[in-house]
């Protein structure tokens, strides 16, 4: 059966997905247990702790929907992990981190754990990215980095949803389909679970407006950036989906203003920020 | 009428009389002359919009977050009890920032586009024949892309496609403007330790800030940021900032600034700056203190920005300062290469940088120009504005002055408006007649200022602000009380006969 043949006969299961009123952001079971080990030793952990935070879209996701709680700042809306930091403590930021590690569910996509550590991996990549590019025109990349790491969250959590619907209502779904349909939803998933989190303005537009920059309202600029980072993310990690030929012809780098000479200084900075990618993610 | 238009690359090679490189304040001066004396000219924009980097990273977005700081402690005056609500986040405080960007763009575009010709009374005789004021200016022609020299006559100008062209001109002007500099020690990051380029992309008010430095950009920072509750640390070498200025202006500043809140921190050299991974950021001094803050700014100078140009190609190189040399007419060692502005002083202001995009284009082609005084602002709080001679450097020059000065807060207007500082100060001559210069600090100073610059210009002696009359109540009024203030040290002090 086709893709095209299956959507009619899945209706019910978008249908399940779209009625999911509290989208769950799993996370990986890898990254609660290393959560749970740094929380064991406050002291030397704190700055592995911060780094993995930042390292981990699902983790980032919850400390900040935590953090910018009523609880903790009922009167504020923090829109980057150094200023949840900054202002809570590390102390409380642990807290938060561990609570969130242990009460949150854990990914069971089997067959797909490939996949959803391969979206994580862009999202990092991304948000490398855009502190680069942030970094190199000047700009504070503080809220650009949370932007580019949350940008793809949408994904997961879709797939991660539409397997418990197939489950529930009995269905069979096609992997190619299932991927596909994951692709379809990530946006407004993407979307569902930033608003439901309460998340800042411009961190819910990076994911809005991601294709279509110049409509953001608040300023184009945070999205214009991750919309570069994530097409370098993309060429640094399957440069077969898009060649550095590709690449250069992107409008998104001329909407920037990035001349050829600056982009290959950035392009440059590959092998360090794979590094840089492979630490964070190990 | 002229067209300012921006050219397709695909265009080709192209002569000019001028090219410029920049369209900041020099830049667009330089351009708009040469328009009137009837010369084609290429202007060359790096970025997508003009005005310079310096204007519109710095200069308006600055002034729209002063204004939102003076709200702020007007209403702290008004409402004892008023508290900001915490992380103000900046978007609100700059708030129209995109708006005002494009129309500041647009208006450039117009005026670029519609330079007039001015009746030959404005240009004192001399060097090319005249235009025919009744004849269309040519076009100014708007290159968007980066330049480099290829050799002292020659640009070569690519767009952000990698498309390229070569400009060539007789004359070129570097009006390229200036980056901040780094001094190896401060790890600027743009994350937690900013330039002055890149702090105001922050997207919210830290709870506390240490600015490195004492200049105009380090007190225009560090006292709004102050006045919008951000707990401040100025830190520098020097033993009072603004060091440029009459001590007693310098002072205004520091008094306002440390009854807002903010700690001066002067004859100190900061060794490093770093963030500690996370939470905050150490600023660590040569005598073991350590400042704490949640961000830091890095406002210790800026350099030419030139690093792009090849200027080796055309014969020129930057001093030991990092900035271009010039001579008195602002022409560089290469004879029909000129620059202007942030490049050759990043202390430049506005109105200077125009003064010397006027000038250089004059010079280049042979004629005088104009010499008016210059004025300068600081838009720190308070306010700081001068023209001419400060006393101290008047005095150095000329021995004797007599000085004038008015307090705001003897005025009416300033006891109504809750001035506590706030000073103008007149300098004359030995005879107390000619002006010399005239130094402000309080609000409204940058507007005020203006009254002198014109006195100063029209060649009027100090008489006239005491035979005036002005509005009551207003700061204006100033400029009499300060007068008279000269004019009774003229008689129980006259000068002694030579």
């Amino acid at each position: 059966m086709t893709s095209v043949d299956v959507m009619p006969a899945l209706a019910p299961l978008l249908d399940y997905v779209h009625r999911q009123r509290n989208l769950d952001v799993p996370m990986l079971p890898e990254v609660a247990s290393r959560v749970i080990q740094l929380t064991q030793h406050r002291d030397s952990g704190a700055r592995e702790l911060a780094a993995l935070i930042q390292s981990d879209p699902a983790l980032a996701g919850h400390v900040m929907r935590i953090a910018n709680s009523a609880a903790y700042c009922p009167t504020t809306s923090l829109v980057s992990l150094q200023q949840a930091i900054a202002r809570l403590g590390m102390d409380l930021i642990t807290e938060i981190a561990l609570a969130a590690s242990i009460s949150t569910r854990m990914f069971k996509t089997p067959g797909f754990t490939r996949e959803v550590a391969d979206v994580w991996r862009h999202a990092l990549a991304t948000a490398l990215w855009a502190r680069e590019i942030s970094r190199h025109c000047r700009l504070n990349m503080e809220a650009t980095f949370l932007c580019g790491l949350l940008h793809s969250i949408g994904w997961p959590v879709a797939l991660q949803t539409l397997l418990d619907g197939i489950g529930q209502l009995e269905l069979a779904c096609d992997r190619a389909t299932l991927l596909q349909l994951a692709t379809l939803l990530m946006r407004p998933v993407g979307l569902s679970v930033l608003e439901q989190w309460n998340m800042p303005a411009i961190i819910i537009e990076t994911v809005r407006y991601r294709d279509d920059y110049r409509a953001a309202p608040s300023g184009p600029r945070q999205t214009l950036l991750v919309n570069a980072a994530a097409a370098l993310a993309t060429h640094m990690l399957h440069p077969e989906e898009l060649p550095l030929a590709s690449l250069l012809q992107r409008q998104v780098l001329i909407d920037l203003n990035l001349y050829p000479d600056e982009v290959q200084a950035l392009l440059a900075r590959t092998p360090e920020l794979r590094q840089t990618l492979e630490a964070m993610r190990a | 009428m002229p067209d300012f238009s921006s050219r397709d690359f695909a265009g080709g090679d192209m002569q000019v009389d001028l090219a410029i490189i920049g369209s900041g304040p020099a830049g667009q001066s330089a351009a708009l002359q040469a328009a009137r004396l009837g010369k084609t000219v290429a202007l060359i924009e790096k970025d997508t919009i003009l005005g310079g980097a310096g204007i519109t990273r710095g200069t308006l977005p600055l002034k729209i977050l002063r204004e939102n700081a003076l709200r702020s402690l007007h209403q702290d005056r008004l409402l004892p009890d008023f508290r900001r609500r915490e992380d103000m986040q900046m978007p609100s405080l700059l708030a129209h920032l995109d708006e005002i960007l494009e129309a500041h763009d647009h208006s450039l575009a117009h005026l670029l586009s519609h330079p007039r010709f001015n009746p030959p009374a404005d240009l004192p005789p001399g060097g090319d024949q005249l235009p025919d004021h009744t004849a269309a200016p040519p076009p100014i022609v708007h290159l968007h892309g980066r330049a480099q020299f290829l050799d002292p006559r020659t640009l070569a100008v690519e767009n952000v496609c990698g498309a390229s062209i070569r400009v060539q001109a007789p004359r070129i002007i570097i009006a390229s403007g200036s980056v901040p500099h780094h001094p190896a020690a401060f790890a600027v990051d743009h994350e937690a330790i900013f330039d002055s380029d890149s702090i105001l992309s922050l997207l919210y008010l830290p709870r506390s800030l240490v600015v490195l430095g004492s200049g105009m950009i380090a007190c225009e920072y560090a006292s709004i940021f102050q006045a919008l509750g951000v707990n401040v640390t100025l830190i520098d070498t020097s033993v009072q900032p603004l060091d440029f200025l009459d001590s007693d202006l310098a002072a205004t500043f520091v008094n306002t600034f440390t009854r807002m809140g903010g700690i001066w921190v002067g004859s100190t050299t900061v060794e490093r700056v770093s963030w500690s991974g996370f939470g905050d950021v150490q600023t660590h001094c040569s005598d073991g203190r350590i400042y704490t803050s949640e961000k830091a700014l890095c406002a210790t100078g800026r350099r030419a920005n030139t690093a792009d140009l090849a200027l080796t190609n055309a014969g020129l190189q930057l001093n030991s300062q990092g900035l271009l040399t010039v001579d008195a007419q602002l022409q560089t060692p290469v004879p029909g290469i000129y620059a202007a502005g942030d490049a050759i002083d990043p202390a430049a202001l506005t109105p200077v940088a125009v003064a010397q995009g006027q000038r250089a284009c004059c010079h280049a082609f042979g004629h005088a120009g104009h010499n008016v005084p210059v004025p300068g602002g600081i838009y720190s709080i308070p306010e700081l504005a001068t023209v001419g001679l400060s006393a101290e450097a008047a005095t150095r020059i000329h021995g004797r002055v007599l000085v004038g000065r008015a307090h705001f807060n003897e005025l009416a207007r300033g006891h109504i408006a809750g001035l506590e500082d706030g000073l103008l100060k007149l300098v004359c001559d030995a005879e107390g007649r000619r002006i010399l210069g005239v130094m402000i600090a309080g609000e409204g100073a940058t507007e005020l200022i203006h009254i002198g610059q014109i006195a100063m210009q029209t060649h009027a002696e100090v008489d006239i602000f005491a035979d005036s009359l002005f509005n009551f109540p207003t700061l204006a009024e100033a400029y009499r009380v300060a007068a008279l203030a000269v004019i009774d040290q003229r008689r129980t002090s006259p000068p002694p006969v030579v």
